[in-house]
């Protein structure tokens, strides 16, 4: 019990730093509403969103467990780290910044993942039949 | 006065998917938490090379050679790896958002916004870094010391979180702790898959960007803002020549200024004709990127000890470029006198080109790439 306190008690104390350091910001609440916004973000689109999703799998018949989900939750982590280069605005005046072809790239990534998802289904029920 | 409410309804929203549950949450959140606190220290760690206080300048070590690469590569893998984790851990406590009624006491309302700062300070901590490792600046604010003050914020709100937690976490904890085996039997099996998948999603993730830091893995990098394939002299640049205003006709006549109790100049041709020595060193940027390069040059030492400077002294250097944040650069003591930093004056054999810092620049070991300063126009001791 005491640690938890202490423990509880150290968070708060560095929040209150890191509160302090905004503070001392120009325009902080510029920066808070970034901050509401960012729980916006996740609360408001990307879970719902991610729920949708569950849905329409169910709704398509396949069951949203095993291969099926793990595939989409591979193929939604590579699409949210993908999003920065794919939708950063206008071309950076350094060559060596964003060399790839990162669109293509993408694409090669969903075909990977629906290609060995597909493959792992369709072997394992040929399995199950001969079995 | 006591706090009331009126007795609560019906719940508005509902879940039935499975997998909701304290288990699951502490399964992700074992690794949700390590990754937040490596990226944590490796930031800190960095903050503190980039802007020292005042008694640590002259302590800060020059090795190992490549602590700051592999620091600051973890940083940036950490914290993208963060970004499945704790898109996987918001999901699993998702139904708690329409926990009903949705405030139960005072206490019960401190630890609901303690959660929301907690959630506000992870999502904006990896939304602000991973976008600034692509160049991209969509906010009002300026970056380092926001993204800097919110670290703070959100290791104390990780804390705090901790603390609150710690009873369900210990239930929790393995599969056969007291709490885990209170929960449907039946889901074990799908929490296990579950788990694996996301292991698979933070593993696909680091795969396609850490090539930008691990050279070894570059083959395999599909999204990374940077790759050690594409780079003038076999070397990404972050700041160029043009971004800092640098031309060739600006460098006509150029002569390194050397400023201490015997001040002299040189010409590139001088420079040359001195020792030269060869090392081997990367450029490892705080945006995670890093590769190493050959560099030829003379030491820093050499130079400021030509200059009358004893042989604990520092260095302070001056870029020829307009105007930037890092214009004007301290060299702590350990690092001016060590015998890998040069003044470098040519990389892979070749001289240096202008966007690598032409005629010369820095390059030192354990240090981040904003201070490897380039087109190097005064040297003085510090």
């Amino acid at each position: 019990m005491t640690y938890r306190r202490a423990l509880g008690g150290l968070g708060l104390a560095l929040m209150a730093l890191g509160g302090v350091l905004l503070l001392g910001q120009p325009e902080p609440w510029r920066i808070a509403l970034w901050l509401a916004g960012a729980v916006v973000l996740h609360d408001g689109l990307i879970a719902p969103l991610v729920l949708a999703v569950a849905a329409l799998t169910a709704a398509a018949g396949l069951r949203p467990t095993g291969a099926p989900r793990a595939a989409l939750i591979v193929a939604g982590s590579l699409t949210a780290i993908a999003l920065p280069p794919l939708l950063r605005p206008g071309a950076p005046s350094n060559p060596t910044v964003l060399p790839l072809d990162y669109a293509r790239n993408w694409l090669l990534a969903m075909a990977a993942i629906a290609l060995v998802t597909g493959a792992y289904l369709g072997i394992r029920a040929l399995l199950r039949r001969r079995a | 006065m006591p706090f009331t409410l009126p007795p609560p309804g019906r719940p508005p929203v509902t879940f039935k998917g499975r997998l909701h549950d304290a288990r699951t949450a502490t399964a992700i959140g074992r690794w949700l938490g390590l990754a937040i606190v490596v990226c944590f220290a490796t930031g800190v760690l960095s903050h503190c090379l980039q802007h020292p206080p005042h008694w640590l300048a002259d302590r800060l070590p020059s090795r190992p050679y490549w602590g700051y690469r592999v620091t600051q590569g973890l940083h940036v893998a950490s914290g993208t790896a963060a970004i499945p984790l704790l898109l996987a851990k918001l999901w699993t406590v998702y139904p708690r958002l329409f926990a009903w009624p949705p405030v139960r006491s005072p206490r019960h309302a401190l630890e609901r916004l303690s959660v929301a700062v907690l959630v506000a300070a992870g999502v904006f901590q990896l939304i602000t870094g991973f976008l600034n490792t692509y160049q991209w600046y969509p906010w009002p604010f300026s970056f380092v010391p926001v993204h800097y003050a919110v670290a703070w914020l959100l290791l104390g709100a990780l804390l705090l979180h901790l603390a609150v937690q710690w009873p369900r976490i210990r239930a929790h904890w393995s599969r056969s702790s007291e709490g885990t085996l209170a929960l449907p039997a039946a889901d074990g099996p799908d929490r296990r898959q579950l788990l694996t998948a996301i292991a698979a999603g933070v593993g696909a993730v680091t795969l396609t960007t850490v090539g930008q830091s691990v050279t070894a893995l570059a083959p395999f990098e599909l999204f990374a803002p940077r790759s050690p394939e594409h780079g003038l002299q076999g070397l990404p640049v972050n700041r160029t020549a043009a971004a800092a205003q640098v031309t060739e006709a600006s460098l006509t006549g150029w002569r390194l200024t050397v400023d201490g109790p015997r001040p002299y100049l040189l010409t590139l041709a001088e420079l040359s004709a001195m020792a030269q020595y060869e090392v081997t060193l990367p450029i490892a940027c705080v945006e995670g990127w890093s590769k190493s390069a050959h560099w030829s040059g003379v030491r820093v030492r050499d130079l400021l000890e030509r200059a009358g400077a004893g042989p604990r002294a520092g260095a302070r250097v001056v870029s020829l470029e307009a105007a930037g944040a890092y214009r004007v650069m301290e060299m702590g003591r350990e690092y001016a006198q060590d015998p890998l930093t040069l003044l470098a004056l040519r990389l892979g054999g070749e001289p240096l080109s202008l966007d690598h810092g032409y005629p010369a620049r820095i390059i030192a070991p354990n240090r981040p790439g904003v201070l490897q300063t380039k087109w190097v126009g005064r040297l003085e001791v510090a």
